[in-house]
């Protein structure tokens, strides 16, 4: 097990040094921050001055050589728009992406997971057309779209909930549901199908023949069961998560990670995205390796080769 | 009893006086873009720019007319080609209570023209050489050429005044997030894409603001900024997409305002490259765009048809020089004329991404232009790349770009626009001359005078595409009273509540 999670966490580093090196790679080949930075009456000459004071005119090699330097020793240097050191600005935005995640993935499973035990105890039923629905409904909404709808019904119309930004609990309501529900549906499915398999397992026949209650059967072996595929699936989602989470962020200007990020792709301020990809690549590695030792926990027949 | 009515009237006189009255309620604002320091010499982009100067002051500002009026400097005059001299405004104090003279003025310009300061706003400072303390409220600025706009330069934007202590004190990092200025209200908190306090400075040299305190939301979305609004969530937001300023009219618990920005729109145009070359293919685009019909459609009537690339803000616009109609026949004609009956193929680059709508207005004019015979292919870059291209000189022959006139000054424009780089290629020696006869003007309605001949010039010279200036857009509830300015500066000191 330990030469397992050894291999796993070396692996993860690879992971998030290629990444940062992909992202830095691409920022800099699509553009320059030195006409974002001056002011718009800056001359060519000026221009040319700025980047060469900032050193954005070094090779490129040249330029990453010195972002991996310091990146080693956790610099990522000072935020050019900013003019702070970038990691603790990334550092200091996680709570609020955090907060609006984890209640955003907490509130889809608690939605899919009665909604797919439902329909397939239903299956072909009202129940399963109800929940059928609800889930094309969820895949099929874009979460901008959503969002704004709600902006507008429970914010403008209704005046049950702040329209945007970060304060209370009411604030987190509109953002996670926005960004739970392509989730919400995707796990219905998910756990649909799952439970659909398991109930026609002979291990539940063997339950309903000793005569248990169905919902025994259902609780004890059947979801249990239809429920490891679905953690697989929660970790491998938490990326899309966060993904969702940037455009989210924006709508409401909730202050997390996504929206200082896309602020910062748009403005070139390397520093700053080439913290905020760390810390989010190492997020994501680590929560799938979280995911996988659940895996193993949960399954014991899941063995390590 | 005289003595008891004198008394009971210096009361009553005392109650209703309005510049008696100490700064009371909250006001807050949803804006699309919030500072991203108060570090005034490393603001990035203009929404910093217009935003920090309610922390500070400049020596010299502008009314609500656009007119340079004096602040931290009472008055201020050129001795020399090179050297302005700037008398200080006296009894001034920073916000911790440090005194605001000469030494401020030399430590803030000796630290904005500081390579180490890596200054972003140090193409503004330029031409500055030095400065010298003359006494304590007098300096004098010396300039590497001659520079008329150095009054203006050290206004609002780019001339905000440090304390020497606290910066020193403070250092670097924190000064973006910690400002000690003169102006009229002080940072309280500030959590970035958050929210922001202000709160008034109740010794402020012009008088105590009327609002005590001011709450500033970033709220990027337009959408949500203005749901905000309609919500009561906000009192002031700014800006709004023009295709809902209709319905927000409709509500009568809001108030609209609309302003002229200085920021001028033109399709620059490779006069080095033929067929560009030839006057006559300028002026036929320039007939064959319908700008009236684009400012009426995409900007639902919010803007200014231009006659060229001086906006009606500037001084010396001259509303006598009459925009090219739109007359796609007499464009034919004029193509005819220089040998394209047939047109041409060519290229226009645009962008999306910048701090203002350029990839719409584009698209109707690559359409305006096809109709006339011009086969163009539009090129579409994000912003951040279209930037290196403009730099190396590799934009395509025609391309759309705005430049905001910070100034209000139709030289500083003219120069940027015909500097000989950046894709701008235009040089006219007659335009030359007239611009540094301009220059050496300090009288402002002497300058203005002038003027009027290099609009003419520019206009039959066609070396843009001319186009038209939108109007900013601002919303507030009615429980607010605020006049946008006409320089796009969020100057928040004359907000007061009704009421």
């Amino acid at each position: 097990m330990r030469a397992y999670i050894a291999a796993r966490l070396a692996t993860a580093i690879l992971v998030v040094l290629g990444v940062s090196a992909v992202s830095f790679f691409l920022t800099f080949l699509t553009g320059d921050p030195a006409e974002i930075m001056l002011p718009p009456g800056a001359t060519a000459a000026q221009i040319t001055k700025f980047r060469a004071e900032w050193g954005f005119d070094d090779p490129l090699p040249v330029q990453y050589w010195r972002f991996l330097h310091r990146a080693v020793q956790g610099d990522f240097g000072i935020s050019l728009r900013h003019g702070q050191s970038s990691l603790p600005l990334i550092a200091a935005r996680l709570p609020a992406t955090l907060q609006l995640t984890v209640t955003a993935m907490l509130l889809a499973i608690a939605l899919a997971v009665p909604l797919g035990v439902l329909a397939a105890t239903h299956r072909g039923g009202k129940i399963d057309l109800l929940a059928m629905g609800v889930a094309l409904f969820g895949q099929s909404v874009p979460n901008f779209w959503l969002a704004i709808m709600m902006i507008l019904l429970f914010a403008v119309s209704w005046g049950v909930l702040p329209t945007s930004g970060r304060g209370g609990w009411a604030h987190v309501v509109m953002p996670a549901t926005a960004i739970a529900i392509n989730l919400t549906a995707l796990l219905t499915r998910l756990v649909r199908t799952a439970v659909i398999e398991v109930l026609a397992e002979d291990y539940v026949r063997t339950a309903r023949g000793k005569g248990l209650r169905e919902l025994f059967v259902l609780g004890r072996h059947a979801v249990p069961n239809a429920l490891i595929p679905l953690v697989t699936v929660i970790g491998l989602q938490f990326g899309y998560i966060l993904g969702g989470a940037v455009v989210i962020e924006t709508i409401f200007t909730w202050p997390g990670v996504g929206l200082f990020t896309i602020q910062a792709i748009l403005n070139r301020d390397y520093p700053v995205v080439q913290a905020s990809v760390f810390i989010l690549a190492t997020a994501v590695v680590l929560i799938n390796l979280a995911v996988d030792l659940v895996y193993v926990w949960l399954d014991p027949r899941i063995r390590v080769a | 009893m005289t003595r008891r009515v004198a008394l009971g009237l210096a009361i009553v006189a005392l109650a209703v006086a309005p510049a008696a009255a100490a700064p009371s309620g909250e006001v807050k604002i949803g804006l699309a873009a919030e500072p991203n320091t108060f570090d005034p010499h490393l603001t990035v982009g203009r929404n910093s720019q217009i935003f920090i100067v309610n922390v500070y002051d400049g020596l010299t500002a502008r009314d609500a007319q656009g007119n340079l009026v004096p602040a931290l400097a009472e008055s201020w005059k050129r001795l020399t080609p090179t050297t302005w001299q700037f008398a200080l405004r006296k009894g001034v104090k920073f916000h911790n209570g440090d005194d605001f003279n000469a030494e401020s003025v030399k430590f803030t310009l000796d630290r904005a023209t500081n390579p180490e300061t890596k200054a972003t706003i140090s193409s503004e400072l330029g031409t500055i050489a030095s400065t010298e303390i003359v006494d304590s409220f007098t300096v004098n600025v010396i300039t590497r050429t001659p520079d008329f706009l150095l009054p203006v330069r050290l206004g609002e934007l780019f001339g905000l005044m440090l304390s020497p202590k606290h910066t020193n004190a403070v250092g670097k990092e924190a000064i973006a997030t910690r400002p000690n200025g003169t102006g009229p209200f002080k940072l309280v908190t500030w959590s970035k894409n958050d929210q922001m306090v202000l709160e008034s400075n109740e010794s402020y040299w012009r008088g105590a603001p009327k609002v005590k305190k001011i709450t500033v939301r970033p709220i990027l979305e337009d959408a949500a900024r203005i749901a905000a609004l309609q919500a009561g969530e906000v009192d002031l937001i700014t800006p709004i997409p023009y295709a809902r300023i209709g319905e927000l009219k409709r509500n009568d618990k809001l108030v609209i305002k609309t302003i002229a920005a200085p920021r001028v729109f033109h399709v620059t145009i490779d006069v080095r490259k033929p067929p560009f070359d030839n006057v006559k293919v300028r002026q036929a685009l320039n007939y064959g765009v319908d700008v009236n019909a684009i400012v009426k459609s995409l900007y639902f009537g919010y803007g200014t048809r231009l006659a060229t690339v001086v906006d009606k803000g500037a001084l010396g616009y001259d509303p006598s020089v009459p925009p090219y109609p739109f007359d796609p026949n007499k464009a034919k004609a004029l193509l005819a004329e220089a040998g394209f009956p047939n047109g041409f193929e060519t290229e226009f680059d645009s962008f999306t991404g910048s701090i203002a709508d350029h990839a719409k207005p584009a698209e109707a004019i690559v359409g305006y232009l096809q109709k006339v015979g011009v086969k163009v292919k539009q090129n579409v870059f994000e912003f951040a790349a279209f930037g290196p291209r403009r730099v190396q000189n590799r934009t395509a022959p025609l391309f759309i770009y705005s430049i905001g006139n910070a100034y209000l000054e139709p030289s500083w424009v003219i120069r940027w626009l015909t500097q000989g780089g950046l894709g701008m290629h235009y040089k006219n020696a007659r335009l030359d001359e007239m611009l540094t006869r301009i220059e050496a003007t300090d009288d402002r309605i002497k300058r203005a005078q002038q003027y009027s001949d290099v609009q003419k010039l520019i206009k039959d010279e066609a070396p843009f595409i001319f186009l038209f200036q939108a109007d900013a857009v601002f919303g507030m509830s009615n429980r607010i009273d605020y006049t946008p300015r006409p320089d796009e500066t969020q100057w928040l000191y004359p907000l007061a509540l009704r009421g």
